[in-house]
């Protein structure tokens, strides 16, 4: 496409230009593709690499074990729990967040007053850093000082204070409530800028053909944002999936190991039990699972990447 | 119809109002707790606004504490992000974009592929880099690690707004005479402006927050970010002191804030044309 209009408003131009302009082009995105190969596709083939090999962190000293690393993960209980809360909690937050932000950008997608600072004021837990969220919520959930339990005192729900943290179900609750929390204006922002694109002819066809509120939802909006909910999904899943910092930090993985995910058991693989090749093999293992939703997010979204 | 109408809106203005007071009131909490006297803190039943104002917890902060230092590495290192990523960004999808060369499309969509690849896989061959190479624990270290995220993330913000940019211009100067490169500065980025400062505040913003990376690659205080170090002063502290933290967590949102009242309409613009809308 690029190579037509190239060649037009000009006339005819000589082929060496055309020649010439490609090895510009290659020459703009060379460093580009250097500073990929170092931080990027290097890394991530040593990654692998580095699965097959026993490694003392300390030291970094370590020799090759083949598939060993592989056979011991499959075999292991705690990667195939860690894999299970992994599920539970991407399962657990990204629907809430779906749900959450759906329905917030419905809200703000009326006439309602102050709207503009209504919008970015909803933004305003995704940016946040995750440290900040956490050490909010943290002193919010606190047992004994926190507002929220005695919010919850007050109100008579419980009769004690909660440990939100510190044990299960709660802790798990807890991470899934505070990740949507934090990620949902991600969702609502998405599905505003698509709301505002349908066109308004299609409610009015819906109301004249005696649909309410409900039924327009579920003829008109949904259909609608069908496209767009499938990218955030995706997006959300793989995102949600290797969340680090918010569980990490929140509850550390514990009480135990209830909390306890994949990019996690990464971490305490590599820094705790100082076994960095078994780190790495976890780390290859997370990635695979991951390499599903990451194929379906390229092949819809990579389709239609060509600028138009 | 009009009085429905009006009370219609008026109805839909408290519930979204709720919603959003409810979703930030934790940061309005952070606000408060952070000037609330030491003592009013710990009453029980707590009380919700401050019986007294203070700042005393800001001045103990910055006096009494590595936060300043902590403060300027995190700006040292997004800033340096930031810059290297645009630099790189702009060329690389000016390039993606306005010529065409083998390989061109695939590289696009490896573009897309490292933007979704998780830290934890890269973090550890990229600790025995920073070993190797001798930059473990610097500020430098941070700087690179921190470009594998936004490096691909700038590429495909900035092709998306490169390519939303009409061509005419930019032949129209080169007919006038004017080499490529010459178009491309005099033409094309000033007509991307707005693209390269949504880039530039996403970049800022993510590095600004980046907590894992610091985590592994970091462990001493010549080169720890504010955001592992706010951690730290948490863990190393005999007993937690939150009115501290929340002052830290207010200074630490700084920058977000004055980007939100100066720069929200590009924030929005940067997440439109990011990886939702392909």
């Amino acid at each position: 496409m690029t190579t037509a209009v190239l060649a037009s408003p000009a006339g005819p131009r000589p082929f060496s230009l055309q020649r010439q302009y490609a090895l510009l082009g290659m020459l703009l995105i060379a460093p580009t593709i250097l500073v990929f190969c170092t931080v990027i596709v290097y890394p991530l083939i040593t990654a692998i690499y580095l699965s097959l090999f026993s490694i003392y962190t300390p030291t970094l000293q370590g020799h090759w074990v083949g598939l060993q690393n592989f056979r011991e993960m499959f075999g292991s209980a705690e990667f195939w729990t860690a894999l299970r809360t992994n599920v539970i909690w991407t399962l657990g937050t990204l629907s809430l967040q779906v749900v959450f932000g759906v329905g917030t950008a419905l809200l703000l997608n009326q006439n309602i007053w102050f709207r503009s600072l209504a919008r970015s004021l909803i933004l305003f837990p995704y940016f946040v850093s995750t440290v900040v969220a956490v050490l909010i919520w943290r002193w919010m959930l606190n047992d004994v000082y926190g507002i929220f339990n005695h919010a919850l005192l007050q109100a008579g729900v419980v009769d004690m204070p909660v440990d939100w943290l510190g044990r299960m179900p709660n802790a798990m609750t807890s991470i899934i409530l505070i990740g949507a929390w934090k990620y949902f204006p991600f969702v609502v922002i998405a599905v505003l800028a698509r709301l505002q694109t349908i066109p308004p002819q299609l409610y009015e066809a819906a109301t004249i053909d005696g649909a309410g509120v409900w039924g327009r939802f579920w003829d008109v909006t949904l259909p609608q944002l069908r496209e767009v909910l499938v990218v955030i999904v995706l997006l959300r899943t793989i995102w949600d999936f290797k969340e680090f910092d918010l569980i990490y930090l929140l509850t550390g993985g514990g009480p135990v190991t209830s909390t306890q995910t994949l990019p996690l058991l990464v971490y305490k693989q590599a820094f705790g039990m100082n076994s960095m090749g078994t780190a790495s093999t976890y780390a290859i293992g997370m990635l695979l699972v991951l390499l599903t939703f990451m194929v379906l997010y390229l092949s819809r979204v990579g389709r239609g990447s060509e600028p138009t | 119809m009009t009085r429905r109408s009006g009370a219609k809106s008026i109805v839909a203005t408290i519930v979204t109002w709720s919603v959003v007071l409810a979703t930030v009131f934790p940061l309005l909490w952070m606000v408060i707790t952070s000037i609330k006297p030491q003592q009013e803190l710990f009453t029980i039943p707590p009380m919700f606004w401050p019986r007294s104002v203070t700042l005393e917890h800001y001045r103990e902060l910055l006096e009494n504490t590595p936060f300043l230092k902590y403060f300027g590495h995190s700006l040292v290192i997004a800033s340096s992000t930031t810059a290297l990523v645009l630099v790189l960004g702009v060329l690389g999808a000016y390039s993606l974009v306005r010529f065409s060369y083998p390989g061109r499309e695939r590289l696009a969509l490896l573009v897309l592929f490292t933007y979704l690849l998780p830290s934890v896989v890269l973090v550890l061959p990229l600790y025995l880099l920073m070993v190797k190479v001798g930059v473990a624990n610097t500020l430098l270290s941070l700087v690179i690690a921190y470009t594998t995220f936004s490096l691909p993330y700038a590429l495909w913000l900035l092709r998306a707004f490169m390519a939303g940019t009409p061509e005419d211009l930019e032949w129209a100067a080169l007919v006038d005479g004017a080499s490529r490169l010459g178009a491309f500065f005099d033409v094309v980025l000033p007509q991307i402006l707005p693209g390269i400062i949504s880039t530039a505040v996403f970049t800022f913003i993510v590095g600004w927050n980046e907590y894992f990376y610091a985590l592994v690659l970091v462990n001493s205080d010549s080169a720890r970010p504010l955001t592992t170090g706010v951690m730290n002063m948490l863990i190393t502290s005999f007993n937690i002191e939150w009115s501290l933290l929340m002052a830290a967590s207010v200074m630490m949102s700084l920058p977000l804030i004055v980007i939100f009242v100066f720069l929200q309409s590009h924030l929005t613009r940067g997440f439109a044309a990011s990886g939702v809308k392909g």
